[in-house]
């Protein structure tokens, strides 16, 4: 399998001292997949995506995008790259269609139709608008769509739905779909198990900077699944609610503890979700 | 073509910010200005009001002295208006100063009141000594009272009053050429000013706009050149600058400005200013946090105005700030013999600094594109 994306040992510290925001992150992209940073806000997710489209100074490791080293950056590596920001920024003073007709001149590869990318995330009716009048959610949609003007084979999408309502979302997830079955290649970010789980092929579990644990949604269900305990007992005469995993983090030696030192109500096995087994793994929520 | 897409897309933009129209309405106002308000050619000589008390004999003696330095030799008859009087007097204009005779103390005294001037009442006592008598306002200096008391015992101080009066340096500001009128001596400081120096100011402000839209990075993540961006911001500015250069010159100077060469000096000036501009935005987020740099960058440049107006005063280390270069360039522009090589050697210059700077500029915005 050809991979799209490589680094190894990355690291970046915002003020060049001992405080990691990516503390020695090493992933691979294979092509054609959609690989996902699941982690609660602050991890380091958006930090690494800007260290690869060359937003931030590489300061240590080795970065392939695309087959350039991102060390010495060249302006052809972005006719291959999409990037879609948290925060929406597209020129205020310019309708929605006038930016992207713009942006699309700045690329030397064939572009998609403005027009066809507004249908697309359901801005038609408002192309004509200045995009300064726009809500945030449109504001979002836009820099979304302009994220693939130029027919990226590689589409970094940080937080593509965070503050949507959910229809929008849903439209935005079957987009990628859809790009994805075109053979594009994705790497997102976000802190919304929902979207790791329904979007990624892989994901990989970030906190404090750290990768945890690299895997596909469904290989972790199965792993994790099943073995996951909800325990309901009384602990000093209050019912308590607890998830236990009989996999990772202690839960088993915790598990024990518990049966050994209270009174069980109820006890059932039960499928995890992703921020359960996110939770089990990282000893943290995704929040 | 990436750059002239992107040159473009800022004109467009640039029309639709209101920075556009404020600079368009300063080079008019400042055109009005000159118009209007700074007459074209200033009265500079000084006026003098003297009232001889003396006899008949000697005063005719007197007039005739004037009337020997008088430029065309004739006596006009003037009146002088003070404190809701007029008073007829007798109007000498020699090289440096206007002289007016005067037929009454009242009339002296009226016009040492209402004009604020010093005036002289010159009679004679009992001993036939001439008597000088100073109406001063109360602001001269001691040096000026002690030089007019040294002035009337010259048998005591001739020789030290002409020594002195002889080695007074005088520098002409314009060597050579013809003076300019008020006007058009106030043209290089507002070309200074409104089309140099508001660059600076301009291009932080389209930057800062840029910051806050977030604009740059989704700049950074296309084909096109972060210095693509950059150098677009700086065309724009430049051209606006060329416009509102030439709304205060045209009609002020007509053509005897050497139009290519303010062109040439405009561009490449600006060029330097708005570079120093994309650096100094380069290391702040916003404008707020940029305005004590910026403040300390407008004190060095007004800095050369004192000596543009007061040429005794040009230490060398004002002659290398950039604004006495361009103060300097744009009055050799708009001379009629201006000189050339002055304007083309301060061009090249400001090229090659604003390059410097520009490529500076560029590598701090690559760095700093996350922010
Ligand atoms: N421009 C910045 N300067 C300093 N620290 C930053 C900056 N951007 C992010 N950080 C810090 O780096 C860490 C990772 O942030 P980020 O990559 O944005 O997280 P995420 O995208 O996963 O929410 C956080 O602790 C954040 O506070
Ligand atoms: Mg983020």
């Amino acid at each position: 399998m050809k991979k799209m994306i490589k680094v190894e040992n990355l690291y970046h510290s915002y003020n060049n001292d001992d405080n990691y925001a990516v503390n020695d992150v090493s992933f691979e992209i294979r092509k054609g997949e959609i690989f996902g940073f699941l982690g609660p806000s602050g991890a380091g997710k958006s930090t690494t995506q800007n260290i690869l489209v060359g937003l931030l100074q590489l300061q240590r490791g080795e970065v392939e995008v695309a087959g350039y080293d991102i060390k010495h950056i060249k302006n052809k590596m972005f006719n291959k790259i999409g990037m879609s920001f948290e925060q929406s920024n597209v020129y205020g003073k310019m309708t929605g269609l006038e930016n992207l007709e713009f942006y699309r001149k700045l690329f030397d590869v064939e572009t998609r139709e403005p027009m066809e990318l507004i249908r697309m995330v359901g801005l038609d009716g408002k192309e004509n608008i200045k995009a300064g009048e726009y809500s945030k959610g449109m504001k979002h949609r836009l820099t979304f769509a302009r994220s693939m003007i130029n027919n990226p084979e590689i589409w970094f999408l940080d937080e593509p739905t965070t503050g949507l309502d959910p229809a929008i979302a849903a439209n935005i997830k079957d987009i990628i779909r859809q790009e994805n079955e075109k053979g594009v290649t994705v790497f997102l970010t976000t802190h919304n198990m929902h979207i790791a789980d329904e979007l990624c092929d892989r994901v990989a579990f970030i906190v404090d900077g750290k990768i945890r644990l690299i895997d596909s949604p469904k290989k972790l269900k199965l792993e994790y699944g099943e073995k996951l305990v909800d325990v309901e007992y009384f602990r000093e005469g209050e019912l308590v609610k607890d998830s236990f995993s009989t996999v990772a983090g202690g839960g088993k030696d915790r598990l024990v503890d518990v049966i050994r030192n209270h009174e069980i109500q109820t006890m059932h096995t039960k499928e995890a979700t992703l921020e359960e087994i996110f939770i089990s793994v990282t000893g943290r929520g995704l929040v | 073509m990436k750059l002239w897409h992107s040159f473009s897309k800022e004109l467009i933009l640039s029309s639709k910010s209101w920075y556009f129209y404020i600079e368009l309405v300063m080079a008019i106002i400042l055109l009005l200005i000159l118009l209007f308000v700074v007459p074209e050619d200033f009265d500079s000589k000084g006026k003098e009001y003297i009232y001889l008390d003396l006899p008949q004999v000697v005063q005719e003696r007197y007039a005739k002295n004037l009337l020997e330095e008088d430029l065309d030799e004739i006596t006009e008859q003037a009146e002088v208006k003070a404190g809701g009087s007029v008073f007829k007097a007798r109007l000498y204009e020699t090289e440096e100063s206007k002289i007016y005779l005067l037929d009454s103390l009242d009339a002296l005294m009226a016009i040492s009141k209402s004009e604020s001037v010093p005036a002289v009442h010159v009679r004679a006592n009992e001993d036939n000594q001439v008597i000088h008598t100073y109406y001063l306002q109360g602001y001269e200096t001691v040096k000026l009272k002690n030089l007019l008391m040294v002035y009337h015992n010259r048998l005591a101080a001739h020789d030290v009053i002409e020594e002195y009066a002889e080695n007074i340096p005088i520098r002409s500001l314009y060597q050579g050429e013809e003076a300019f009128n008020d006007r058009e001596n106030l043209i290089p400081v507002f070309l200074t000013f409104n089309g140099s120096l508001m660059s600076l100011f301009i291009i932080a402000a389209y930057i800062f706009l840029d910051k806050s839209e977030g604009i740059i990075k989704a700049y950074a993540v296309t084909a096109s050149s972060v210095w693509h961006y950059l150098l677009s911001k700086i065309g724009v500015i430049t051209l606006t600058s060329i416009v509102t250069s030439f709304i205060i010159t045209v009609p002020v100077m007509g053509l005897q400005p050497n139009y290519a060469a303010l062109v040439l000096f405009l561009v490449t000036s600006g060029f330097f200013v708005a570079s120093l501009g994309l650096l100094l935005t380069s290391y702040y987020k916003d404008i707020v946090e940029s305005f004590g740099a910026m403040y300390i960058v407008i004190l060095i440049m007004v800095m050369p105005n004192i000596s543009y107006f007061t040429p005794s005063w040009s230490p060398d280390w004002v002659k290398i700030i950039p604004s006495y270069v361009m103060l300097q360039s744009f009055k050799e522009i708009i001379s009629v013999n201006g000189n050339m090589s002055y304007v083309l050697v301060a061009s090249l210059a400001f090229a090659v600094l604003g390059l410097d700077i520009f490529v500076l500029a560029n590598h701090r915005f690559k760095k700093t594109l996350s922010l």
